[in-house]
């Protein structure tokens, strides 16, 4: 076998009558390549390129979630809180979020199946259902604000939503159409590096450096404002950061990409890698955002309308609004692509039917349909004029972080599981810190929205 | 992605891919249901518990949601 130009081995394929006669499918003979690269990497020692070779789903995921809700949710944060208590929070609550996202990679790269596959052949098909019915309906809202998230940064440069429903689409169906995870993988890792946008946002608004120094290290100041409110941005920033669709899709791409046990060290570091730049770049919103705490928008509310590229743009002279809506697009964009793969993985590992980008459209026609079809409904709610945009974005988050408890108790009771896992089965310490995840999102989410209801139906002022 | 008029790969490359997958890896071995977990009536009881926790609690967020636009 030899190496092209661009590290592909150059193979002939085989034609479709050949691979059903040897029982070895096409998506086998994708990976399989993939696979070849990898050890071949690994044989050769070549450390960088075998971690080059399988970074990928934990660094998808996380950037994937410091979508277009995420960054806004940041953003309003710091309007209306400036630079203090939630900055520190956003890097505890991504410490959380590898701590999750470190046990979907190990379980997708012990079992090579996927999180909907394995709840339903372990626990049966009643949980299996249940999970992926969560996934489908929180994707579809977060989805939405998506789209609302490219409507704001594009509304900046005079685009309408339109326009906005049209890219999304468009990305969803140009993504998908190599027929082959791995360039599906790379074409919205090459999107996911202009998440990088938020933070060049924040150092062009001049943050006071001393001041951010001390937010980080004194988690201060602590947010006044009403109980409410506060409960809604806690809650909003831990599903900003750890949600169900992240569990179905690292542990679906890593099975996809075709990780085994052997790759564990470099799927680790894929996972931190993604958690440290979410986190750096989640700050970068926040700390844009706090820019605007002294300028009107302490209201979360308040900034609705103008959307915060605009308000931005009035504090710096133009250019930290245009990155900030750039920034937007992308988030929005990238959290596409990874969230309508992740109910596309979904409802396929539930019906039992094809659920891989190594297979070409003949072969997987649900999974791609899928894919686009939800990308789809979501483009189409933002064309209706007087949505409440964001709103909609904090609320996803909010309903994300709900339904998390469920969804990770279960991907505990996957990793624990000695049966499936071996010793590659989860440790106490790992146990402790997902228990105490765990606590944490039941509580905040919990707490928002009992109080929430309690105030609409004035049982509490 | 498969194409119909390219030649197939002669065995020995073929047996070379081959290799590199790990035997569960393929999709015959993916497809190879795993046996049923054995979950305690206390076990299943909690799970239940957490999850009408969970609708309830989500049920609430969507009501306020509604109501307040």
């Amino acid at each position: 076998m030899s190496l092209n130009e661009t590290g592909e081995f150059v193979l002939p394929l085989p034609r479709p009558a050949a691979e059903q006669q040897d029982g070895l499918t096409g998506e086998d003979l994708a990976r399989s390549r993939d696979r070849a690269r990898v050890l071949a990497a690994r044989a050769r020692s070549s450390r960088w390129f075998l971690l080059w070779l399988l970074v990928g789903p934990g660094i998808l995921a996380m950037l994937g979630e410091n979508d277009g809700p995420s960054m806004i949710s940041y953003a309003a944060t710091g309007a209306a809180f400036g630079l203090g208590f939630f900055l520190p929070f956003i890097v505890v609550t991504f410490a959380m979020a590898i701590v999750c996202q470190e046990m979907c990679m190990r379980v997708g790269a012990v079992t090579h199946r996927g999180y909907g596959q394995l709840i339903i052949e372990r626990y049966g098909k009643v949980w299996g259902w249940l999970a992926a019915g969560d996934l489908v309906f929180t994707n579809l809202v977060t989805l939405i604000a998506e789209f609302v998230a490219i409507r704001v940064g594009l509304a900046f440069f005079h685009l309408g939503a339109g326009v906005a429903a049209l890219l999304g689409v468009v990305l969803v169906l140009l993504a998908q159409s190599g027929g082959r995870y791995w360039r599906w993988e790379r074409v919205v890792l090459g999107l996911a590096v202009f998440n990088g946008l938020f933070l060049l946002s924040a150092v062009l608004v001049k943050p006071n450096t001393g001041h951010l120094t001390h937010a980080f290290l004194t988690f201060s100041p602590l947010p006044r404002g009403s109980f409410n409110e506060i409960l809604l941005l806690l809650a909003s920033t831990i599903g900003a950061t750890v949600t169900p669709w992240m569990i179905f899709f690292q542990q679906s791409a890593s099975a996809d990409k075709g990780l085994t046990p052997n790759d564990l060290t470099q799927g680790r570091l894929d996972t931190v890698i993604g958690g440290v730049l979410a986190a750096v770049f989640g700050c970068g919103a926040l700390v844009a955002g706090a820019a605007l705490a002294g300028h009107g928008g302490a209201s979360v509310d308040g900034l609705a309308g103008a959307g915060f590229p605009e308000a931005l743009s009035r504090v710096d002279g133009g250019t930290a609004g245009a990155l900030f809506a750039l920034g937007l697009i992308e988030a929005g964009a990238v959290a596409i692509l990874t969230i309508s793969a992740s109910t596309g993985y979904a409802i396929g590992e539930c019906t039992g039917a094809s659920s891989s980008f190594n297979r070409p459209l003949r072969d997987a026609a649900s999974f791609y349909f899928v894919n686009v079809l939800v990308a789809v409904i979501a483009a189409a709610v933002i064309l209706v004029p007087g949505v409440p945009l964001l709103s909609i974005a904090l609320n996803a988050n909010v309903l994300a972080t709900v339904l998390l408890p469920v969804t990770l108790v279960f991907m505990v009771m996957l990793a624990n599981d000695r049966q499936l896992m071996g010793r590659f089965a989860n440790g106490p310490a790992t146990n402790l810190a997902v228990a105490i995840t765990v606590a944490v999102v039941a509580v905040c989410g919990a707490a928002y929205g009992i109080d929430s209801f309690l105030l609409q139906v004035h049982l509490i002022g | 992605m498969l194409t119909g008029s390219e030649p197939p790969p002669p065995p020995r490359l073929h047996e070379e891919l081959f290799m590199s997958l790990e035997r569960d890896q393929m999709v015959a071995g993916r497809h190879q249901a795993l046996g049923r977990a054995h979950l305690s009536l206390r076990a299943r009881a909690a799970l239940w518990v957490l999850r009408g926790f969970v609708m309830v609690v989500g049920a609430l967020v969507i009501y306020t949601f509604l109501a307040r636009i």
